[in-house]
């Protein structure tokens, strides 16, 4: 199978190049290099979005913990819903707020929207960790599918640097634009494999594994049940929780971890650099809600079956190799091209976010476009070693660092709402709840806790204590914080800048969310919707189809009840999410803004300084020897 | 039909292209499977994926209100004659290929054709459908041109 799959990968890889060569050449000035010239097609925005989406899950991860915890982790593929959700909040605003404003990242919405150099330098950290530590494990997780599907004839060594070479060449020619056509088409290539290989499997394997009996997990976890609403445990680690860890709570709080998708640097990066009318909408609804987050919840449980009876996902690739050689090699195809989307995503968007927001910001001010494109080159350069490197040699590190990224990334949820919606919302609140989030998702990630117990002692709790993802207790502090430091803050210094913003959204776009009856029925939908399909009310699913509570007798489906349970909530968080999309708005552009704003006008060289004093202190002290 | 701005087409360019990546892989699946154990069903699903993406392509050209581009219908029809021809070599060099395989890619490559035509007649009409394959008649066209310029110079 190994010349099979090299050439198919091959193709894939000229294919990247070809897309990134006729976009470099079309480019029409040197600084579209960076951001496409602001101007990405509505249908890379769709396509990649989705495919961001499933890559950021990892999916050959996905499956593994499918096939290690059954139908409990199913929970995770109705949580892609909260990703939808949160990018129908936030995706217009931010795309707004950039055109009104004229800056290109929402690092510096927020530096400029809050006035402040610390939440600019937090972006930049969750930036590096998705571009670095994130990339290289999905790198390094790649170059080990590779390896295992050729037999070793190709070593992961070789497979990593072979693979990151041919997405440095497609990104360096292409720019940003290449980029984003590369991750688009790999996400419609990879979205199509998904459902063709649930069909394929499906048909071809005999006595397919899901129908004969389900999941086969290891003893002690339940398969096709949430193992509680919380378990009052120490954490992995220390407690494991009964029966999987996987309770409702861990499926909620890990949802809300995903929302970290929508308001990456990188997402919000393609948002801001398109042009879309209905393509918000469409991504959110019918691609990330819909064809997505359906595809992994009917099309998971299929595969994991196949690959808990075969014991890994290497054998089960193997075992589709038997059948048909092709058929094996579209399914490592699958599993590798998934990562190849965080890779090239997540790499290419912190290179061109970092040249924007810190060279041409702070190390190199007043460049040229030209330089801005070499800039950007070099960046990206630097960006693909490190990460070759990293997965090369030190892929656990890089698995530590990036468990912290989504969890820290849905830390800016206060900061992009006050953007977006919530005026009040005000910079003392937004960086107190920053620092204490951060300080709880550190302390309940394994970085955190690994750092802290070599250094000093033990702990009593472990990786997620009391069944809770670390980006739950990470937003509980820091929406308590935040909310409580910005009732007192509210008007402080920077109210007028914040109202100014949000006026002008009032002026271009004003949320249409309809009645204050229909406005309340929206909002209390939405958490009907979450308290049932990820909260508490997702215990409910375990027996509400096999032991109905009113007809007293059990009765047999055919497929787990708790599947039934999460197919149910699916539709209607599609519903719920084309409401809020479409009919309320939040995702359609009607009008370009007609008016421009500054947020922070133009400092006077004689009264104020250009560069942040403390900064121009650091670099005054590097530079001045 | 307005002709498109640069990066117009380029965008159209990529989105044909993922189209068809996304399409071809699934479908070389299917005929490879098909070709060996699978047999006819396997086949036609084969050509319903590469239906799926001439689908996909027309879904295309309607958003960005454009048609197949001459590079495009050359490049269709080149894969579709050799995939032809490859067909009916095969089948006259070996007997077991033909036995096993020769209704459902007869069946698959009529359909492909029809699809083809019944698209062409519902987009233009079946005259300037028939017109756009017209060789003959574009070849007198090219000699009255030729005859008209040569009098023109004399």
């Amino acid at each position: 199978m190994t010349p099979l799959l090299v050439s198919t990968l091959g193709i894939i890889a000229v294919f990247g190049l070809y897309l990134a060569t006729i976009s470099g050449r079309q480019a029409q000035q040197a600084s579209d290099f960076v951001d496409g010239g602001q101007a990405l097609p509505p249908w890379v925005v769709i396509f990649a979005g989705a495919g961001i989406a499933l890559a950021s899950l990892g999916l050959a991860d996905h499956l593994a913990l499918l096939a290690t915890f059954g139908l409990q982790y199913n929970q995770v593929a109705v949580g892609l819903i909260v990703v939808a959700l949160c990018a129908a909040l936030t995706q217009k605003r931010i795309w707004l707020a950039a055109r009104l404003t004229d800056l290109r990242t929402l690092g510096d919405l927020l530096g400029d929207y809050f006035g402040s150099t610390t939440l600019r330098i937090f972006m930049l950290v969750v930036l590096f960790l998705f571009s670095i530590p994130f990339a290289a494990m999905c790198l390094a997780q790649a170059g080990a599918l590779v390896g295992a599907a050729s037999g070793a004839d190709v070593p992961p060594g070789l497979a990593i640097w072979a693979i990151a070479f041919a997405l440095f060449v497609s990104s360096v020619i292409g720019g940003w634009r290449g980029i984003a056509y590369v991750v688009a088409a790999q996400s419609l290539l990879v979205i199509v494999l998904v459902m063709f290989f649930g069909g394929f499997t499906g048909f071809t394997v005999e006595k397919l594994a899901f129908a004969a009996g389900g999941i086969w997990t290891s003893a002690g976890i339940l398969p096709d049940k949430i193992p509680g609403v919380i378990q009052f445990t120490a954490g992995i680690g220390k407690a494991p929780p009964i029966g999987g860890i996987w309770t409702a709570f861990a499926g909620l709080t890990f949802a809300l971890s995903l929302a970290g998708i929508a308001i990456s640097p990188g997402f919000s990066f393609l948002g801001i650099t398109s042009k879309p009318h209905r393509a918000f909408a469409f991504s959110q609804v019918w691609m990330i809600a819909g064809v997505t987050a359906g595809a992994l919840m009917l099309v998971g449980p299929v595969l994991a079956a196949e690959i808990a009876s075969g014991e890994s996902l290497t054998a089960f690739m193997s075992r589709l190799a038997t059948i048909d050689q092709m058929a094996g090699v579209g399914f490592a195809v699958l599993l590798v091209g998934s990562a190849l989307i965080a890779i090239a995503f997540f790499a290419g968007s912190g290179a061109c976010v970092c040249t924007i927001e810190l060279t041409s910001r702070y190390l190199v001010p007043g460049m040229d476009p030209r330089t801005i494109r070499f800039a950007a080159r070099v960046a990206l350069a630097a960006v693909y070693a490190a990460v070759a490197v990293i997965a090369s040699y030190a892929p656990l590190s890089a698995t530590i660092f990036s468990s912290l990224t989504l969890s820290l990334s849905v830390q800016l949820l206060p900061a992009v709402l006050g953007l977006c919606w919530v005026r009040w919302i005000s910079r003392s609140g937004v960086l107190t709840g920053l620092i204490v989030g951060t300080l709880f998702v550190v302390f309940t990630e394994s970085f955190g806790l690994i750092l802290f117990e070599r250094l000093f002692v033990e702990l009593p709790w472990g990786r997620w204590p009391l069944s809770m993802h670390s980006a739950g207790w990470g937003l509980i502090a820091n929406f308590a914080a935040c909310l409580l430091v910005s009732l007192f803050t509210r008007s402080d210094a920077g109210r007028d800048r914040r109202d100014r913003l949000h006026e002008a959204f009032e002026e271009s776009e004003p949320a249409r969310l309809g009645s204050p009856a229909a406005t309340t029925a929206k909002w209390s939908l939405t958490l009907l919707w979450a308290f049932f399909a990820l909260g508490p009310g997702a215990i409910l699913g375990n027996t509400f189809f096999s032991e109905p509570i009113f007809a007293g007798t059990v009765v047999a489906p055919g497929v787990p009840s708790l599947l039934i349970w999460q197919v149910l909530f699916w539709f209607v968080g599609i519903f719920i999410v084309w409401w809020l999309a479409y009919r309320g708005r939040l995702s359609v552009i009607d009008d370009l803004p007609r008016c421009r704003i500054k947020l922070v006008p133009d400092p006077n060289p004689l009264f104020e300084p250009i560069t942040t004093p403390w900064i121009a202190r650091l670099l005054n002290r590097v530079t001045g020897r | 039909m307005t002709p498109l701005g640069k990066n117009d087409a380029l965008d159209r360019h990529a989105l044909v292209m993922a189209c068809w990546l996304a399409a071809a892989l699934p479908a070389a699946i299917l005929f490879d499977y098909g070709f060996g154990q699978g047999g006819a069903p396997y086949l036609f699903c084969g050509f319903a994926a590469v239906l799926t993406g001439f689908v996909a392509h027309v879904i295309v050209n309607a958003v960005y209100a454009t048609g197949f581009s001459p590079r495009e219908l050359g490049l269709g029809l080149i894969i579709y004659g050799a995939g032809l021809i490859a067909f009916v070599m095969t089948s006259l060099v070996s007997a077991p290929f033909a036995a096993h395989n020769f209704m459902p890619l007869s069946v698959g490559f009529i359909v492909t054709g029809a699809v083809v035509i019944f698209y062409l007649i519902t987009r233009f009409g079946a005259r300037q459908a028939f017109e756009g394959f017209d060789a003959i008649r574009d070849f007198r066209s090219g000699e009255r041109d030729r005859s008209r310029s040569t009098g023109a110079r004399e």
